[in-house]
């Protein structure tokens, strides 16, 4: 009788389909892995176990009996413990305290902060952390913190822990502590699921793999029965597939903007490659390799700590993201509602900001001539309709991307670097705005493209620098470029 | 029950409402309150409300930045004290003369409350400590400073017996040219004052520079999403310096206001002003999350509040519940500003 089992769950977004009724069975004493590229769904199983978000369809059975997680409370009830990727202690209390947060000891009302301590303490030493346990999370490594969060699930008495990329930001050596800690909690006859993007640690630790792929199981089984190759041939396999966006002129022998053995530890390391223009280059990886920090070094958001820009055969060093646009290099963020657009200022304000010096005199902007260019901005990106006296907020999310690309032309940048030019919008507007970058390549621009989705790096890429964990993996020209090669540089195989 | 009104209509509200809610108390005072709606009794309003209006404007800025200035109230009264002391020295006097001496009071002034805006926006932007916590700070010290200047007693009409009695009140006479001083105007039969003319001017370049100006599109930009600003290339850090300098500014131009007026600097003057300038500003539909508010929102809020003072005192109220009145008013604004802006225009 496994302890947990999952039936036919599906969960459907706006959209997407983000589980397509998906089997999962966890037994005790066993370490289930799994895998899959960016948005294959691993996330959303997670949540549904945890009672963060609750199933559309689908049934959950614990030891056989059905049973429905609709909190994370109920979940903690069940012995079911999630540990995210993004560590959820609450930085100003001691260990101890987030250990017990939500379930303190408590005689009359008064904290039990003696029994707190001592228990804390003997569940961080019997997994060989000897810390206080006063000791607040904010001066923790990650590595610490992580076993803070087993401690947390151990006092609770788990008998399920899943365990989000858990190796994603530790050292070889806090890894292998880690997986001694997993391997011992396995043999307490915890059932332990395991996120990851590294084959070689699914096959060290794993019993049993499943392989997800657009919301849907493709293959569960023992890792040794497949080659890295197959394990990735699972997980690329594609039913989504975009218009191939050609190229409509031959790139500049030239680079424009050439990166050289760029760093910023611990995020990024010795990351090498050109833009020239007339060419879309994608920046490929799995979350968490370093892409946005890249780029985000390359528009002047982020500084670095060695290595060199060099644009139009000249030094580039870019202050702040004013300084990288003097120079005619735009950075689009990731987060357009976050960090790319004002919502509660108009089309035509947010279309003009990076540029409002052109169309002022002595400080005053002109109306008229405002206006004229945001007007001509919009329609150049096929805004529909074209108004530019509307709040951005009213927009569709397509729309609201639209805006966000009015604003790159009429920066009259050189270089371009979008990261994640499409999220969260829908299909046709997705192919409506590869359209459109490919013509600002074709203009002459240099474009840079980060996207979590092979399928659009295919449709729009003409070369492919890939990342992982912070290193340059390789470089994909269009001729070499598959999702399985693609997949299999991303990826950290044995 | 849910009353849905079209968007359009919110929006106008959400635009126009606090003009609005002015006119129509205006109206009923009109009609309501003997003696209100009279020549006089309307420039004796625009009067009162200069020096709060003023300090609104500057508020207005920085609010629209999503910060905050609690520092004007004092940094009144000790430019205040600084305007005063540079008036009524002989020194001062004899070496630049009246029309000098007065020039050099009003820069005084100005130049204080500049200074500590420079100082305050500094910190708040480039060593990047709240705003609230910044201003708290400069407040509490600006009024330690105007204590200590003056020994705790105000600075201004001269003693019996001074040396430079003639001399200084000269000097005073100057300056409430500008605080008291009335402009005739055909069928005012007082004139229109000084200080409400300077205050429609601060407002009418306080709207052109909000609404036209480079620097005004990103005031608006950092209040209304800083982070995004920053990658569009706006000089965030500078902005924010600047509405604090501008805000402090407009404390130095109040506070030469007001001395001119009473012809004394009092170390207390200016106590608790901050909080009607906020009153005003929000009233007038900034909002403290930063990205909304105009100048002539300022003007109106300073308005409205003046003029409902005005109404109450006309009919013998007691000040208390003047109080009370205003408290109420700024719950309202923000209650409609809420109503305004909730489901308006799709979600946050």
């Amino acid at each position: 009788m496994s302890l947990l089992s999952l039936r036919g769950i599906t969960k459907r977004y706006p959209g997407v389909t983000a589980l397509d009724a998906v089997d999962l069975d966890v037994e005790a004493g066993a370490v289930h892995a799994l895998i899959g590229e960016n948005g294959a769904g691993k996330s959303t199983l997670l949540k549904v176990i945890a009672g963060a978000t609750q199933p559309d369809e689908g049934s959950l059975l614990a030891e056989g009996t059905p049973v429905s997680i609709k909190t994370p409370r109920d979940a903690l009830r069940r012995g079911i413990t999630v540990i995210y990727q993004e560590l959820a202690l609450v930085p100003y209390l001691g260990a101890d305290a987030n250990i017990f947060l939500g379930m303190e000891p408590a005689h009359g009302g008064l904290l039990d902060r003696r029994g707190m301590w001592r228990l804390a303490g003997e569940a961080l030493r019997s997994l060989g952390l000897t810390i206080d346990p006063s000791t607040p999370a904010a001066r923790l490594s990650v590595a610490q913190q992580q076993l803070v969060e087993l401690a947390r699930a151990l006092v609770r008495d788990a008998r399920l822990i899943a365990l989000d990329e858990p190796t994603a930001t530790l050292t070889p050596h806090e890894v292998d502590h880690l997986f001694k800690q997993v391997q011992r909690l396995k043999g307490q006859g915890v059932g332990i699921i395991f996120v990851s993007h590294r084959l070689d640690e699914v096959r060290s630790i794993a019993d049993t793999v499943t392989v997800l792929r657009d919301g849907e199981r493709v293959w569960t089984g023992r890792a040794s029965e497949k080659s890295d190759a197959d394990l990735i041939r699972a997980m690329v396999g594609r039913a989504v597939e975009y218009e191939r966006q050609p190229p409509g002129r031959a790139p500049e022998e030239r680079p424009l903007l050439e990166v050289r053995n760029l760093t910023r530890t611990p995020r990024f390391h010795d990351i090498s490659f050109t833009l020239r223009r007339g060419e879309i280059v994608g920046l490929a990886g799995l979350v968490g390799a370093g892409r946005t920090d890249v780029a985000r070094a390359l528009g002047g958001v982020d500084r670095w700590d060695s290595g060199e820009l060099w644009l139009g055969g000249q030094p580039y060093r870019p202050r702040a993201p004013r300084d990288a646009i003097a120079r005619g290099v735009v950075y689009f963020p990731e987060d357009r509602k976050r960090d790319g657009l004002i919502l509660g200022m108009l089309v035509r304000e947010n279309v003009t900001l990076p540029v409002l010096r052109q169309v002022s005199r002595a400080g005053v902007v002109r109306r008229d001539a405002e206006g004229e260019m945001a007007q001509e901005a919009v329609e150049g990106v096929d805004l529909r309709p074209p108004e530019i006296e509307r709040g951005v907020r009213t927009l569709s999310g397509g729309n609201q991307q639209k805006v966000v690309l009015a604003k790159g032309l009429l920066a009259h940048a050189d270089v371009l670097v979008f990261d994640e030019p499409t999220r969260g919008v829908d299909v046709g507007a997705k192919v409506e705005l590869h359209r459109q970058i490919r013509a600002l390549a074709d203009q002459g621009k240099a474009v840079l493209v980060i996207s979590s989705e092979l399928p659009e790096i295919l449709a729009l890429a003409d070369r492919v620098v890939v990342l992982r964990e912070g290193h340059l993996a390789g470089e994909l020209d269009r001729a070499g470029v598959t999702a399985e090669r693609l997949m299999t540089l991303a990826v950290s195989t044995t | 029950m849910k009353i849905q009104l079209p968007t359009g209509w919110r929006d106008w509200a959400g635009k126009y409402g606090v003009g609005l809610a002015l006119a129509v108390i205006v109206v009923i005072a009109a009609l309501s309150v003997p003696g209100f709606f009279t020549r006089g009794n309307i420039t004796t309003v625009l009067l009162h409300v200069s020096v709060n209006a003023v300090l609104a404007l500057g508020m207005t800025f920085v609010i629209v930045t999503a910060g905050i200035d609690l520092s004007v109230g004092s940094v009144l009264g000790l430019a205040g004290v600084l305007v005063a002391g540079t008036i009524t020295s002989a020194g001062v006097l004899s070496t630049f003369g009246v029309v000098g001496a007065t020039v050099l009071a009003v820069l005084v002034g100005i130049g204080t409350g500049a200074a500590i805006g420079l100082a305050n926006g500094a910190v708040i932007a480039y060593l990047r400590v709240a705003p609230f916590m910044v201003t708290l700070a400069a407040m509490t010290m600006a009024r330690g400073a105007a204590r200590l200047f003056t020994g705790g007693v105000p600075i201004g009409f001269p003693a019996r017996g001074d040396p430079h009695f003639d001399l200084k009140v000269e000097g005073l006479d100057a300056l409430h040219l500008i605080g008291g001083g009335r402009i005739p105007v055909p069928g005012l039969p007082r004139g229109f004052p000084v200080p409400a003319l300077v205050m429609i001017l601060l407002v009418v370049v306080g709207v052109f520079v909000l609404s036209r100006t480079r620097f005004g599109r990103h005031v608006y930009a950092v209040g209304g999403n800083e982070e995004a600003a920053r990658l569009s290339g706006v000089p965030t850090r500078r902005i924010k310096l600047g509405v604090y300098v501008i805000s402090g500014a407009c404390a130095g131009i109040a506070s030469v206001l007001m001395v001119g007026q009473l012809r004394s600097g009092g170390p207390d003057a200016g106590l608790l002003y901050e909080l009607n300038a906020i009153a005003a500003a929000v009233i007038g539909g900034a909002s403290l999350f930063g990205g909304l508010g105009t100048a002539w929102g300022a003007l109106i809020g300073a308005l409205l509040i003046g003029v409902l003072n005005n109404s109450l005192d006309l009919l013998g109220v007691q000040s208390f519940w003047q109080e009370i009145s205003k408290g109420a008013i700024i719950l309202l604004a923000v209650l409609f500003d809420v109503w305004t802006k909730r489901n308006g225009t799709g979600n946050a």
